[in-house]
């Protein structure tokens, strides 16, 4: 028997028995459909997720950090770890695949737009950057075109700071940012105070006789020192001075993202907020104590060379492995943070999460299947006849075993074909409820659901090699009727 | 002395029925020369039809063997042995046992599954043997739709269609009328007059002596009369 006239049989004993058929498929076909739906639901996900991280950039950038992580406790020997600073920002840009590096270099300011003033953080980037897919998100307005442009970006939340609903209305407008920022020098002046003369008056102070008593000597040093600290800090902090700088918006980029994508509300060409990035740390006891952690409050003075930054962002070639670029940098001693690899995570995720669907499919198909089974038992009890008459003919037992699991394989195609088509179905309603209700509540549209060519073919697969297995077992019991008793029995 | 195309030598056929052994054949021993109507009478019980499967390798002997123009049928694997009822054996029986639902042509071409015949050729094949049996006209009639004698008649054309080497017709006229029986036995010895082999187990002493060759009767699982030399009644000439 050719599988052509395997197949004209099995449809045409299918046909006979339409009601049977009718529900036995119906029942694979619920279940492929939820089996189609939840993987879809999966896929959708995974899919809007790698969508986004592309549309970003991230698969292409990654986060650069100095080896000693301050949250993390206790804090190991960084007594040889290198500083993220203009040279080690060289050394990572001359790594093959690198396109660009630039550092976070961020600042408080006070800003005003038009009666608007309120305090936010600005940050300063090279116009490469904004260039990238990291920042080139605009809703209105273009991105600067070079360093020492006098144009800001800002992102939509001003917006709402400043009252203005249209992102095009605030293009073109005046911003002003100001800082007041201190200086070593004036910290310093107060320690050494009147000069000479303030030495002399300490000098009076000391028991001249005792300075050989070594326990004296350390309890002077203690004093002196903690002394000298505080007349620094009160002399840091009271003599600052102010930055101010006026700027015209030239464009409004998407929101803020998260955490590990730092970017500020306000971004400023780098040559141009150098002023502000360089001028030294400002009031704000807790940008001073950072300065003092990192070691770059005395290194402010030190000039652009010897700033070290928190945080480099490296945007590379796609076409390279990010493995490659990651070990070279964290071979010069740094730590680094990628997307990519977070990505191979959260895929990781999504197969257990896919896993999960699939096995509550899965379930969902074998009990369709047992229907599968007792259609085909109740099938070779009314044949038997049929069956003792094609051995007498000459049908071998594989004839009479492919005979009925291509039945089954019948059903379970008709079942799966329709399964996919009306899972198709569910997800393209479900979809469409669930972005009318992100349109009326404001939230972005994204798609639910996704039925790649990998779920069809596997949603292939899982049916029709589910209902052969369910079929495999009457199948077998067909084949070992005997001829003698089922012509018997007429 | 021509070798018979089929041999029986004391072949054996006993079914367990856990407290007592029902022997339904009991070293039967017969020959059935080619071309040769062979009919075997008895009552019912008597192990014809047993005899009828054993001989078509649709059943296995307890001992003994059943010996095809030299090879023994137990020599052959299950798969040689659904080969030779593809290809060399015709069967029809008493109540037909056409498949319900399949047209008279389906029926016939049925046979045909299981040889490399296209399925134009086995259409072909199959009206032109209804056609030849007088049933042109009840090709895509199903069973219900026919009287007894065309049954049979679309039974005969199926175990013909093949062009087989033996014919085993297992009481083929008990269903029918007499004339329907009378149609069906000519048609048996024309079949045979054109050199198919045909063994018959009938209740109709009448119809085996008239038609067949040769007669043996059967009785408890034995061969009583007819052995191998002696025949019950008239050979037909």
């Amino acid at each position: 028997m050719t599988m052509r006239d395997l197949i004209v049989i099995s449809t045409g004993n299918l046909v006979r028995m339409k009601l049977r058929t009718f529900l036995t498929t119906a029942g694979i076909l619920i279940a492929i459909a939820a089996f189609v739906a939840m993987l879809s639901f999966g896929a959708g996900n995974q899919e809007y997720i790698e969508r986004e991280f592309n549309n970003l950039g991230l698969f292409s950038t990654m986060q650069v950090y100095p080896k000693y992580n301050p949250n993390r406790e206790p804090a190991p020997d960084t007594s040889n770890a290198p500083e993220l600073d203009r040279s080690a920002l060289e050394r990572i840009a001359a790594i093959p695949g690198v396109n660009l590096v630039y550092p976070f270099d961020a600042f408080n300011v006070t800003v005003r737009i038009g009666d608007s003033t309120f305090s936010s953080k600005a940050q300063a980037l090279p116009s490469a950057a904004v260039k990238t897919k990291l920042f080139s998100r605009m809703v209105a307005g273009t991105a600067f075109d070079s360093n020492s442009s006098r144009q800001a970006m800002v992102t939509e939340d001003i917006l709402k700071r400043v009252g203005i609903s249209s992102p095009d209305s605030i293009i073109g407008l005046k911003l002003t940012l100001s800082a007041r920022v201190s200086t070593v020098d004036s910290g310093v002046a107060r320690i050494v105070g009147d000069g000479p003369g303030m030495l002399m008056r300490r000098a009076r102070g000391l028991r001249m006789d005792s300075l050989g008593n070594t326990d004296y000597l350390n309890k002077v040093l203690r004093v002196e020192a903690s002394e000298a600290f505080k007349r620094f800090l009160d002399g840091y902090m009271s003599n600052q001075r102010e930055i101010t700088d006026t700027l015209i918006i030239c464009g409004v980029r998407e929101g803020a993202r998260g955490f590990r994508i730092r970017g500020e509300q306000i971004i400023v060409p780098m040559t141009t907020a150098s002023r502000f990035t360089q001028g030294g740390p400002t009031g704000n006891p807790m940008e001073i104590f950072g300065a003092l952690r990192s070691g770059t409050l005395f290194s402010q003075s030190g000039g652009a060379d010897s700033k070290t930054f928190p945080q480099v962002t490296i945007d590379f070639d796609p076409k390279v492995f990010y493995k490659s670029i990651r070990d070279s940098v964290e071979a010069m001693g740094f730590r680094t943070f990628s997307f990519a690899a977070e990505f191979e995570q959260i895929q990781k995720m999504f197969v257990y999460f896919d896993m999960a669907l699939g096995v509550v499919g899965l379930i969902a198909l074998i009990t369709a299947s047992l229907g599968i089974v007792n259609t085909m038992v109740m099938s070779i009890t009314e044949r038997r006849k049929e069956i003792g008459v094609l051995k007498s003919l000459g049908a071998d037992e594989i004839d009479i075993r492919w005979l009925f699991l291509v039945e089954s394989g019948v059903i379970g195609a008709i079942g799966t074909v329709g399964g996919i088509f009306f899972g198709w179905v569910i997800t393209r309603i479900v979809s469409a409820v669930a972005q009318a209700y992100m349109r009326s509540e404001g939230i972005p549209e994204m798609d639910l659901f996704s039925l790649p060519p990998w779920l069809i073919l596997m949603s292939l697969g899982v049916g029709i090699g589910v209902s052969l297995i369910a079929g495999y077992y009457p199948a077998a019991r067909a084949a070992r009727v005997d001829p003698v008793e089922a012509l018997r029995n007429e | 002395m021509a070798e018979p195309y089929i041999r029986t030598v004391d072949l054996c056929r006993y079914y367990d029925r856990g407290h007592h052994v029902v022997k339904a054949l009991d070293h039967v021993s017969i020959t059935v020369d080619r071309g040769q109507f062979l009919g075997i009478v008895g009552s019912s019980g008597s192990g014809k039809t047993t005899l009828l499967n054993l001989l078509a390798g649709l059943d296995t002997p307890t001992s003994g063997m059943v010996d095809l123009n030299g090879t023994p049928l137990s020599k052959m694997s299950r798969r040689q042995l659904s080969a030779y009822r593809a290809q060399k054996v015709g069967m029809i029986f008493q109540s037909f046992n056409l498949i319900s639902h399949y047209t008279a042509l389906q029926n016939v071409e049925t046979a045909l599954y299981f040889s490399t015949r296209t399925p134009a050729e086995r259409r072909r094949l199959a009206a032109a043997a209804l056609e030849q049996l007088g049933l042109a006209d009840r090709i895509t009639h199903r069973p219900a739709d026919l009287s007894g004698g065309e049954q049979q008649r679309v039974a005969v054309a199926r175990a013909v269609v093949k062009n087989p080497e033996i014919l085993y017709a297992d009481e083929p006229t008990g269903n029918l009328d007499f004339e329907n029986s009378a149609q069906i036995a000519t048609l048996l010895t024309e079949l045979n007059k054109g050199g198919l082999t045909i063994v018959m187990v009938t209740h109709n002493l009448e119809m085996a002596q008239q038609e067949a060759h040769r007669t043996i009767r059967m009785q408890y699982g034995h061969v009583v009369e007819g052995t191998p030399s002696t025949v019950v009644g008239e050979k037909r000439p």
